[in-house]
């Protein structure tokens, strides 16, 4: 672990608080000192809830650690339950408080509580927050979970989802909707939106379903364990992958993995004629493992991107994201430090990232379009609207997010094709907003009067002298633009412009010129058109 | 330091000069019963360790056993394979152990036992203790203590080191595996020495000896009268054993012949004792100074 400015995941309580969060009747005690209550605001600001995380911070402060913080603890468990009356209870020291040792397991257990109290002990200083979501959901589930006679109609249980997960809650109902149309129905759905009762009751399930490795597969092998439950291992993540897990229920569960697919646009919207530009463009991707590699295979064999590089900063899931980085012959980048991340972006040049919110900002700094498939999210990433990334819906839900950063790189030429209209020049303002069009200005070429003297033989000293004022679009090797060609140029849209000066600068020294004006390059676009 | 502070006189109880702290919390197994076979190289201390796991899952325990030998040929008889080691392992991930699954480093060999080998540096260099606690550091974080009745340390012989002492940190009771000749009763004596240094600190005590690979028992009953130890079992020099080692199996795995029925009810028999030994205080010896084991056992 690194010490850095901006961090993917938060340490293990932190998990520990998504986990608590996203149950109901679950109360969490935790021993940390007065600044780390900031943690609430992630959930209320970013992930909008509309209710505090049910979390009791005992707040020691400086003042305290001369006394008796134990008994500080044992207070705030108590005064907890006795207003909150939850049913169950997980206690658990901060990354601050870890360091006063004062054992809140132990404490709470000599309090004697008529709940279940479930001790949480988490490696703050060597592991993070989807390990402290993973292990204390698995905690969870170890203490209230029991072996139990299957239902009667074949259920499952779908694990990992939690507060502050990318898509989470769309992804649930997604994946309830979709195992319904096979006729398997959700026993329990956890941590997120599951009681402590609820919990006591998934060993009814005939097998679980886990929707987010990184914070459930914990869990969902304690559960194949002790209660006889196989799990899915198949992210329902795209079109290829969503077919995948529906075979992988159906080995399981003997049904018909043949839904109906009428829902499903995404295939036909990247196939179709208007999504020519989008083939071959060069993405990279990172964040989760999970989301990273699922996020890779719709890129290439989905939508027909060229994935240039991928990575994940969750080491606990390094080695998948390795085998599927080999897949597409990239180099892995598994870090947690975005210093590194950017500069493998800076160096590869994508014109399209997928990534994290620590992406997007990079993106910004790159000017590289991104879209977010990944944990951590910034808070227009909870949109209002239903919007999973699992599931057939979730694969539309992909096709719109990943490209509209694309169509709108596109519409700017446009913008900048009309920018010398007589018309809509860039002063004359916007059309709807009943301003009077102004008439655009000409521009005058610069005139150029020849020194006395000067030898105008040599084609390059002569135009480099003449067009002090307008940049040469780097000249490449010894062809010279003409200012009224590289006008002329300018107006080529930008995502051709390169293409169209390169091969316009071939066809001139094919030819032996020296000077490209504007006839020479509407002479090159017919001669390279045939 | 100032002058005030009080600094325990711990002279003798871990070692001269030892400033060994305890180890952490986090790191004390709970749940299982934990053995460390300790014994001179060559004695037999993997074919007892493998005969035992055997033996304590036909007893219907859910038995782990680790090697903590370089050579990882602990549990070979378990798995019928040389298994690789969790160093190997943590090599492939650059040692970060995150990224590891139960089922990269943990062999499932026969009637359910569990099989683990730490493995460790080549002989003479690195730290074989580092080894040992890295995998017990594993084996926690996957819970595969918590789902476990016996854990049994197959501790190497060969040098005496970190990687002698890390499994008495984690072990109930210490198994001395020896056999009735002077040189493995020389040895048992040192390690005698060695654990009740350690036991000062940590809750090891000894369990007992198990003469191994000997057709009498008189020299090693003899030197256990003199220094208060208990002998738990013998196994006579069959040569069943040394045919199920060549098969890479345990006697349990092997074809019922009388003497391998004999074989087989001494380690179940050792396997009960050591299960009750845990509740009752452990064997308190008071090793033999050098010069006295020489003479005790008729050499000069």
């Amino acid at each position: 672990m690194k010490l850095t400015l901006w961090t993917y995941e938060g340490p293990p309580h932190v998990g520990a608080m998504r986990v608590a969060t996203g149950m109901k009747g679950m109360h969490y005690v935790l021993h940390a000192p007065q600044g780390d209550t900031y943690a609430d605001l992630l959930f209320t600001m970013i992930e909008r809830r509309n209710h505090r995380p049910p979390v009791t911070f005992t707040t020691f402060q400086a003042r305290d650690l001369g006394g008796d913080t134990a008994n500080l603890f044992k207070d705030s468990a108590r005064d907890a339950y006795d207003r909150f009356q939850p049913q169950a209870m997980i206690v658990g020291a901060s990354c601050t408080a870890e360091l006063i040792q004062d054992d809140p397991g132990g404490l709470a257990e000599a309090l004697g509580l008529p709940i279940p109290v479930i001790p949480l002990d988490l490696p703050s200083y060597q592991r993070k927050e989807n390990f402290g979501a993973d292990e204390t959901f698995y905690q969870i589930v170890k203490a209230l979970a029991q072996p139990m006679p299957r239902t009667e109609a074949i259920t499952c249980n779908l694990l990992g989802a939690t507060a502050l997960g990318f898509r989470h809650r769309d992804d649930v109902t997604e994946v309830t909707r979709l195992l319904s149309l096979m006729g398997i129905s959700v026993n329990v759905a956890a941590p997120m939106g599951a009681t402590p009762d609820d919990i006591a009751r998934m060993g009814q399930a005939h097998f679980n379903v886990l929707l987010y490795p990184e914070t459930g597969e914990a869990a969902a092998r304690h559960l194949e364990r002790a209660c006889g439950q196989p799990y899915t291992k198949i992210v329902p993540i795209g079109v290829g992958a969503t077919r995948d897990f529906l075979h992988e229920v159906s080995a399981l569960t003997g049904l018909s993995a043949k839904v109906d697919e009428s829902g499903l646009r995404l295939p036909w919207w990247s196939a179709s004629v208007d999504s020519t530009y989008l083939t071959g463009k060069r993405v990279y991707i990172f964040g989760d493992a999970t989301h990273v590699t699922t996020a890779a295979r719709i890129a290439a064999t989905e939508i027909g991107f060229e994935v240039v590089g991928m990575g994940c900063f969750n080491r606990e899931f390094a080695r998948p994201l390795r085998a599927a980085a080999k897949a597409y012959g990239v180099e892995p980048l598994i870090t947690d430090d975005y210093l590194e991340v950017e500069a493998e972006i800076a160096r590869l040049q994508p014109e399209l990232i997928l990534g994290t919110q620590m992406e997007r900002h990079i993106g910004k700094r790159l000017g590289i379009p991104c879209a977010v498939i990944s944990a951590p999210v910034h808070v227009q990433d909870f949109p209002a609207r239903y919007s999973p990334q699992m599931g057939f819906e979730g694969a539309n839900v992909i096709f719109d997010s990943w490209i509209h950063p694309l169509v709108m790189g596109l519409e700017e030429h446009l913008l900048t094709m009309f920018r010398e209209d007589f018309e809509f020049h860039d002063e004359a303002g916007a059309s709807h907003h009943g301003g009077k069009a102004v008439p655009r200005q000409e521009e005058e070429l610069p005139t150029y009067v020849v020194p006395a003297g000067q030898d105008l033989s040599a084609p390059l000293d002569r135009y480099a002298a003449m067009i002090p004022d307008i940049p040469i679009i780097t000249p490449s090797g010894e062809v010279v633009w003409l200012p009224d060609a590289e006008r002329e140029l300018k107006k080529i849209p930008f995502f051709v412009r390169g293409k169209a000066k390169r091969n316009t600068e071939r066809y001139a020294t094919d030819r032996g010129l020296f000077e490209i004006s504007v006839d020479t390059l509407y002479e090159a676009k017919a001669h390279y058109a045939r | 330091m100032s002058p005030r502070d009080e600094i325990p006189l711990l002279k003798g109880l871990d070692g001269e000069g030892s400033v060994q702290v305890h180890q952490d919390a986090s790191m004390k197994i709970e749940g299982a019963k934990v053995f460390s076979v300790y014994g001179k190289g060559g004695i037999g201390k993997s074919t007892t360790s493998s005969n035992l796991s055997a033996a304590f899952s036909v007893m219907g325990k859910r038995v782990l056993q680790i090697g903590c030998d370089p050579k990882h040929d602990s549990t070979f008889t378990l798995t019928g394979r040389l298994q690789p080691t969790v160093i190997d392992i943590l090599k492939e991930v650059d040692f970060h152990a995150e990224e590891l699954r139960p089922e990269d480093y943990v062999a499932t060999g026969w009637n359910g036992v569990k099989c683990v080998e730490a493995g460790g540096p080549p002989a003479g260099t690195g730290c074989g203790g580092y080894v040992v606690g890295q995998t017990v550091k594993l084996l926690k974080q996957h819970h595969l203590l918590e789902d476990t009745d016996v854990v049994i340390f197959d501790v190497l012989g060969d040098v005496v080191c970190g990687g002698f002492a890390a499994p008495l940190q984690h072990a109930d009771r210490a198994v001395i595996v020896t056999a009735n000749d002077f040189d493995s009763i020389y040895a048992m004596n040192r390690i005698i020495a060695a654990v009740q240094a350690k036991s000062g600190n940590y809750k090891v005590q000894l369990a007992g000896c198990v003469a191994n690979r000997s057709r009498a028992t008189d020299e090693v009953d003899r030197y256990c009268e003199k220094v208060g130890f208990n002998r738990l079992a013998h196994m006579p020099d069959i040569d069943a054993i040394r045919r199920s080692r060549l098969k890479k199996k345990t006697l349990f795995e092997m074809d019922d012949e009388d003497d391998i029925i004999t074989a087989r009810a001494e380690y179940l028999r050792l396997a009960d004792t050591l299960w009750r030994s845990v509740q009752a205080p452990g064997s308190t010896p008071d090793p033999l100074p050098d010069r006295d084991i020489f003479e005790l056992l008729g050499f000069d």
